[in-house]
C-alpha cells in the first residue's frame, strides 16, 4: 500500500537525476554519487524531524523549505527574463563546462536533500518502517535515471534556468500529494487575504460613500475582487509565473547576428539551426508547465485516505470471554477505529471498537445488516462503509439500522472491555449470511 | 587547382529489362557549362535524374561534390538536392496556387527558413521585379522559365541542372533566358549541367557530349 | 516560427484554390461531427429526462405482507395464489417511508363490502396520493373530496349507478353512505373497484391501522433500486419489498436499448463520412501528382510533403468540427424542445468531442492517400505517368 503511495513521488525525483544528467553530461559517477547521497540524506533528515519534533512542526519545517525553493526559482526567472529583454539584450552567456558541473551539483545537493524529505513525508502517518527500503530504492533508481537519461533525444537541451524550473516543478509536484506538504492552497489562501485586505483598506481610506461616485456596474466588478475565485486565479497567476517567464527568456533570445554571412543560403541555414535548437530548449519549460499544472490538480483534489488498521488477533480465554486494555499498545480512547479478528473453532470474525465523540466507548462488527461485509474505514467525523460507500456520522456507531454496524454488546470495565467471543461469532454469521440472501448483498 | 565536382565510374540505369543508360564514365570539373545532347530515348534525361539525386542509378558509383550518393538515405537525398542542386524543367512546374514571390519562398522554406527580401532580390536579378505577385497563370512562358531559374538558385547550389529548359520558348525568349544563365553563372560560379536536343543551344556551353540509346558517343569542346 | 506562419499560410492557399473539394470535405466533416454532438447532447440529456419521465407513470415499488402463499396450478396451468388476508402496519410503513429516499407513498387496503345483496370487491386508498401517483387514471365526473367514492366502470354497469349518485357499502364492522363523484376505467383491474377513503375502509372492515399492499415511488439516484428495496425490506420486518416491474425495468431497459441504437447509428454515419473523406482525398493525390514530385524535386522531405498534407487535413477537421458543434448544438436543442419540452443549456464539452470526431475522421480519411504521398516517386510524376 505504501509502495504505491510513493511511486509518483520515486518518478518524479527520477525526472530530476534525469534532467541533471542531461543538463551535465560530463561528470555522470560525481552526479549520481551527489544525488544518491543527498537523497539518503534527505530521508534520513525527514525522519529525524518526525521523531524528534511532532508531525505538525516537521511538515512546516519541509513546507517552508519547498517555499523558500519556490522563491528562488522567482528570482531566478526575473533576472533571467531582465537580462534577455532589458537594456543589455544578449544571448545564452557561454558557460564553461567547470560552471556546468559546479551548477549541476549545487542544484543536486538540495534537490535531493528535499525530494528524501518529501518522500518521508508521505510515508509517515503509517509509520516509517520501511525507511531504508527507500533509501535503498532511491539510490537505484538515481542509477536508472542515469541510465535511461542516454536514451532521451539528444537533441533536447535546457539552460541553467530551465533546469532550475524542472526540479522545483518536480519538488512542488511531489509535496502536492501531501496534504500538509501543499503549497498551492496556502498561496491561494494568502492572494485572497491580501487582496480582501487591499481592497478593504483601500476604500476605507478614501472614505468613499457607497453610491455617489461608482456607478452599480463598477461596484458588481469591484465584487468580483471579493470573491473566493480572486484567491484561485491569483495564486495560479504567482504559480505559473516563473515558468513563463523562463520560456519566455528562451524564446524572446535574439537571433544570432548573420550580417557577416553573404550567402544568403548559409544565413539562412545558420537562423534555421538556431531556431530549431531553441524550439528544442523550450521542452524543458512546457513540462514544467504540465508538471504545475498536476500538482494545482493535486492540490484541489486532494486524495482522502481512510484510517483503516489492520485486524489485530485477539485471544479468548477459558470462560469464553475477550478482555481487551483500554491502555497499552493500543489506547481505545484516542477517537479512531480499532480492528480485531476473532478466530475459534473455524470460525472467524472481525470486530472493531471505537471511542465516539462523547466519550463511550461503542463496539460493532466489522460489517453492516445489508450489504457485503467489506469493512470500514475511518473519515474525519464519520465512519465509511466500502460496500456502499454511505458515511455514518460517528454519534450514530452503536445504533442498529440500515448501513450502520451491527452492534455488539459489552462491558466496560475500569481497565479494559470485556466481550463474550460466541456472541460476536454468532453475530456474525447471523449478518453475512443475512447480507448474502437479500439481491446485491452476495454477489 | 580545379576540383571535380562530378565523378561517375561505370554509372548505369535499368528498368527492369531496358537499360537507359550504359555504364558511364564522366568527369565534370567545378564550374564548367555542360551540354548533353541526343534525342529523346537516348537517356540523357536518366542522367540528369540521377545527377540530380531524383533517381537511384542500378550500377556504379557516383560522386557529387565529394559526397557518394549510393550511401545516402531517402532523407539525405532530399537534403542533398536542396542546398546543392537546383533543378529547371521544360514543363515549367510551379505551384499554381502560389504566386511567384511564394513559389521562390517555398524552396526557401524547406531549406531553411523563408526570407521574403531575399526572394524579392532574387527575382529582381531574373528581371521580375514587377511581376512578384502574379500568380504562374498570369505569367509567360519566359516569365516562368526565369521564376524557375530563380526558385532554382535561391539556395545558392553548386550544381545547376536543366532538362531542356528553352524546349517551350520561342526564339527571343530562349536568348534572354541562356543570357541570364551565362550571367548568373558567371556571378555565381555554379557547374551547369544543360540536357536539350538543339544544337544551337547546346552551343552555350562549354563541352557537349552526346549521348545514343544510352552510351557516350561524342564529345567536344566548344570554342567559348 | 516562421516555418510555422508559412506552413500554414500555404495550406490556406491550397485549401482556397480547390474551393470545391474543400467545401465538400467540410460538408460531410461538419455533418458528422453534428450528428455526434446533437445525439450525444439528446442522449445525455436523456438520461436525466427519462428518470423524470418515469415518474409519471407511477410507482416504481409495491410492499406486500410476507404471508404464506400457495401458488394453485400445476404445468401450464396457473390458477392464481391462494392467500390468507394478511396485513401491514400504517404506521410502521410510514415511519421508514420518510428516510430511505421514497418521496411518495400509496396505501391500499383491498377486502369485500357488500351493496344491499351485491358484493363487490373494494379498496381504500388515498385520492390525493392516487391522483400523483396513477396519473393514467380517467374520471368521468370528479375526483373525490371528502368522503365520496370513485367506482370501477364495469362495477358501475353491474350496479347501474353513475356520477353523483349514493351508494351504501357495508363490511363486516362498519358501513357507510358514499356518494360517487367519479367512475374510473382505465382498463386494468380498477374498474371492477369500488374506492372509498382508507379511514372509512379500515373501519368498516375493523381491522385499526393496517393495509393490505402500500405502493412507494422511489429515487433511484446513487442506488439501484434493487438497493431501495432490499434495504425496506429490511427496514419493515414481515413484509416483501418488490419492483414494479413492468414500469422500472422497462424504463432503464428502454434507455439503454435507445441509447444503443443512436450509437449504432452514430457509428455507420462516421463509417459513412469517413469512406467519403478517404475517397475525396485520393482524388486529390492524383490530382496533384505532379505537385509532389516538384516539391520532392525542390528538396522537401517525405515528411514535409505529408506535414502539408496533414496541415490541411488538420484545418478542414477544425473548422468543420467547429461548424458540426454549432450545427449539432442547433440540432439537439430543437429535439429536446419537441420531444421534451424541455430548453437546454449550452453545453461545450461537446465542442471539444465534436472537433476530436472531426479531426479523426480527416486524419482517418488521409491516411491512405498519405501512404501513397510517401512513396511516390518524383521522376515518374513529373513525366506525368
Amino acid at each position: 500500500m505504501s509502495a504505491l503511495k510513493l511511486i509518483p513521488l520515486l518518478l518524479a525525483w527520477c525526472g530530476i537525476v534525469a534532467a541533471l544528467a542531461r543538463y551535465c553530461p560530463a561528470r555522470r559517477t560525481l552526479l549520481m554519487i551527489s544525488c544518491a547521497s543527498s537523497f539518503a540524506g534527505g530521508a534520513a533528515g525527514g525522519n529525524l524531524l518526525l521523531t524528534i519534533f511532532n508531525g505538525e512542526i516537521a511538515y512546516s519545517v519541509v513546507k517552508a523549505l519547498a517555499g523558500a525553493c519556490f522563491l528562488c526559482l522567482w528570482v531566478v526567472a526575473l533576472a533571467a527574463f531582465y537580462r534577455v529583454t532589458g537594456s543589455g539584450g544578449q544571448g545564452t552567456p557561454v558557460e564553461h563546462e567547470k560552471a556546468y558541473v559546479f551548477t549541476a551539483t549545487a542544484l543536486a545537493l538540495p534537490a535531493g536533500l528535499l525530494a528524501g524529505a518529501i518522500c518521508v513525508c508521505r510515508l509517515a502517518p503509517q509509520g516509517v518502517a520501511p525507511l531504508f527500503v527507500l533509501g535503498v530504492a532511491g539510490i537505484l533508481l538515481t542509477a536508472v535515471a542515469i541510465g535511461i537519461e542516454r536514451f532521451v533525444p539528444a537533441d533536447i537541451t535546457m539552460t541553467g534556468e530551465a533546469l532550475l524550473v524542472l526540479i522545483v516543478s518536480l519538488l512542488l509536484f511531489a509535496s502536492s500529494f501531501t496534504l500538509q506538504l501543499d503549497l498551492f492552497s496556502p498561496l491561494s489562501m494568502k492572494v485572497m487575504k491580501f487582496i480582501h485586505d487591499f481592497v478593504h483598506q483601500f476604500f476605507e481610506s478614501m472614505l468613499v460613500p457607497d453610491h455617489l461616485f461608482f456607478r452599480r456596474d463598477v461596484w458588481e466588478y469591484i465584487g468580483y475582487l471579493f470573491g473566493s475565485g480572486v484567491g484561485f486565479w491569483g495564486g495560479l497567476l504567482i504559480w505559473f509565473a516563473p515558468v513563463i517567464l523562463i520560456g519566455a527568456a528562451i524564446r524572446l533570445e535574439r537571433l544570432p547576428s548573420v550580417s557577416h554571412i553573404r550567402q544568403g543560403a548559409q544565413r539562412r541555414k545558420l537562423l534555421a539551426a538556431f531556431i530549431g535548437e531553441r524550439r528544442c530548449r523550450l521542452i524543458a519549460p512546457c513540462m514544467a508547465v504540465l508538471i504545475l499544472g498536476a500538482a494545482v490538480y493535486n492540490s484541489l483534489f486532494p486524495r482522502v485516505e481512510y484510517w483503516d488498521p489492520k485486524p489485530v488477533a485477539v485471544v479468548v480465554n477459558a470462560s469464553g470471554a475477550i478482555l481487551i486494555p483500554k491502555k497499552g499498545e493500543i489506547n481505545l480512547e484516542d477517537g479512531k477505529l480499532h480492528k480485531y479478528l476473532l478466530k475459534q473453532g473455524g470460525r472467524e470474525a472481525r470486530f472493531m471498537i471505537l471511542s465516539t465523540p462523547d466519550g463511550r466507548l461503542m463496539v460493532t462488527l466489522d460489517a453492516c445488516a445489508i450489504c457485503k461485509p467489506e469493512g470500514y474505514g475511518q473519515a474525519e467525523g464519520a465512519v465509511i462503509c466500502y460496500y456502499c460507500k454511505t458515511l455514518i456520522p460517528l454519534e450514530t456507531v452503536g445504533k442498529p439500522g440500515g448501513c450502520n454496524p451491527v452492534p455488539v454488546p459489552l462491558k466496560v470495565g475500569a481497565d479494559g472491555v470485556t466481550l463474550d467471543a460466541m456472541t460476536i461469532l454468532n453475530r456474525w454469521s447471523e449478518t453475512v449470511t443475512g447480507s448474502s440472501r437479500i439481491k446485491g448483498g452476495g454477489k | 587547382m580545379v576540383t571535380d565536382i562530378i565523378e561517375t565510374r561505370g554509372l548505369t540505369r535499368s528498368y527492369g529489362e531496358i537499360c537507359a543508360l550504359k555504364p558511364l564514365d564522366l568527369l565534370v570539373p567545378e564550374g564548367e557549362w555542360l551540354s548533353v545532347m541526343g534525342h529523346s530515348g537516348s537517356g540523357k534525361s536518366t542522367l540528369l535524374n540521377l545527377l540530380g539525386g531524383l533517381d537511384r542509378p542500378s550500377g556504379g558509383s557516383l560522386q557529387l561534390g565529394g559526397e557518394d550518393l549510393m550511401t545516402l538515405s531517402e532523407d539525405g537525398l532530399a537534403r542533398f538536392r536542396r542546398e546543392f542542386v537546383g533543378i529547371i524543367f521544360q514543363q515549367h512546374h510551379l505551384v499554381p496556387y502560389l504566386t511567384a514571390l511564394e513559389n521562390v519562398m517555398m524552396a526557401q522554406y524547406f531549406h531553411s527558413v523563408p526570407d521574403e527580401a531575399e526572394a524579392c532580390s532574387v527575382l529582381e536579378r531574373v528581371g521580375l521585379g514587377q511581376r512578384l505577385k502574379n500568380r504562374p497563370g498570369e505569367l509567360s512562358g519566359g516569365e516562368q522559365q526565369r521564376v524557375c531559374i530563380a526558385r532554382a538558385i535561391i539556395n545558392s547550389p553548386k550544381l545547376l541542372l536543366g532538362d531542356e529548359p528553352t524546349g517551350n520558348l520561342d526564339h527571343q525568349n530562349t536568348g534572354m533566358v541562356m543570357e541570364l544563365l551565362k550571367e548568373l553563372r558567371s556571378e555565381q560560379r555554379f557547374t551547369i549541367i544543360l540536357v536539350t536536343h538543339n544544337r544551337e543551344v547546346a552551343a552555350w556551353g562549354d563541352r557537349i557530349i552526346s549521348l545514343d540509346d544510352g552510351v557516350l558517343v561524342r564529345e567536344e569542346r566548344t570554342c567559348r | 516560427m516562421h516555418r510555422w506562419r508559412w506552413l500554414i499560410h500555404i495550406v490556406l492557399k491550397s485549401l482556397a484554390y480547390r474551393q470545391g473539394r474543400s467545401l465538400l470535405l467540410l460538408g460531410v466533416l461538419a455533418m458528422a461531427a453534428s450528428l455526434v454532438t446533437s445525439l450525444g447532447i439528446v442522449s445525455s440529456a436523456m438520461g436525466l429526462r427519462v428518470a423524470e419521465e418515469v415518474r409519471k407513470y407511477g410507482a416504481n415499488l409495491v410492499v406486500l405482507p410476507a404471508a404464506a402463499r400457495i401458488e394453485v396450478g400445476s404445468g401450464g396451468l396457473d390458477f392464481g395464489t391462494i392467500a390468507e388476508p394478511a396485513y401491514l402496519s400504517q404506521d410502521a410503513l410510514l415511519q421508514v417511508v420518510g428516510n430511505e429516499g421514497v418521496t411518495d407513498c400509496s396505501l391500499h387496503l383491498r377486502g369485500h363490502l357488500k351493496a344491499g345483496a351485491l358484493e363487490m370487491p373494494a379498496e381504500g386508498v388515498d385520492f390525493a396520493v392516487i391522483r400523483r401517483l396513477y396519473p393514467w387514471w380517467q374520471l368521468q365526473g370528479g375526483w373525490p373530496i371528502a368522503d365520496e367514492a370513485v367506482i370501477g366502470i364495469d362495477l358501475a354497469a353491474r350496479l347501474k349507478l353513475k356520477a353523483g349518485e349514493l351508494i351504501r357499502a357495508a363490511g363486516t364492522a362498519g358501513a357507510g353512505d358514499f356518494r360517487v363523484a367519479g367512475v374510473v376505467s382505465t382498463g386494468g383491474e380498477e374498474d371492477k373497484l369500488l374506492f372509498i377513503p382508507l379511514a372509512r375502509m379500515q373501519e368498516a372492515l375493523g381491522v385499526g391501522s393496517s393495509v393490505s399492499q402500500a405502493r412507494l415511488l422511489a429515487q433511484t439516484g446513487g442506488v439501484t433500486l434493487e438497493q431501495r428495496a432490499a434495504r425496506l425490506q429490511s427496514l419493515l420486518p414481515g413484509s416483501v419489498v418488490r419492483e414494479v416491474r413492468q414500469v422500472a425495468r422497462t424504463s432503464e431497459g428502454l434507455l439503454k436499448k435507445v441509447q444503443l441504437l443512436m450509437a449504432l447509428v452514430t457509428a455507420v454515419v462516421l463509417i459513412a463520412a469517413a469512406s467519403s473523406v478517404a475517397s475525396t482525398m485520393s482524388m486529390t493525390v492524383l490530382e496533384r501528382g505532379k505537385e509532389i514530385g516538384l516539391l520532392k524535386a525542390m528538396g522537401a522531405t517525405r515528411l514535409g510533403v505529408l506535414l502539408l498534407f496533414c496541415g490541411e487535413a488538420v484545418v478542414l477537421g477544425l473548422i468543420g468540427g467547429c461548424a458540426g458543434y454549432l450545427l449539432g448544438s442547433g440540432i439537439a436543442r430543437f429535439v429536446m424542445k419537441t420531444v421534451f419540452m424541455v430548453s437546454a443549456g449550452i453545453d461545450l464539452r461537446f465542442a471539444g468531442l465534436s472537433c476530436a470526431v472531426s479531426l479523426c475522421l480527416a486524419l482517418l480519411g488521409s491516411a491512405g492517400p498519405m501512404m501513397s504521398v510517401f512513396r511516390l516517386d518524383p521522376v515518374r510524376s513529373l513525366r506525368g505517368e
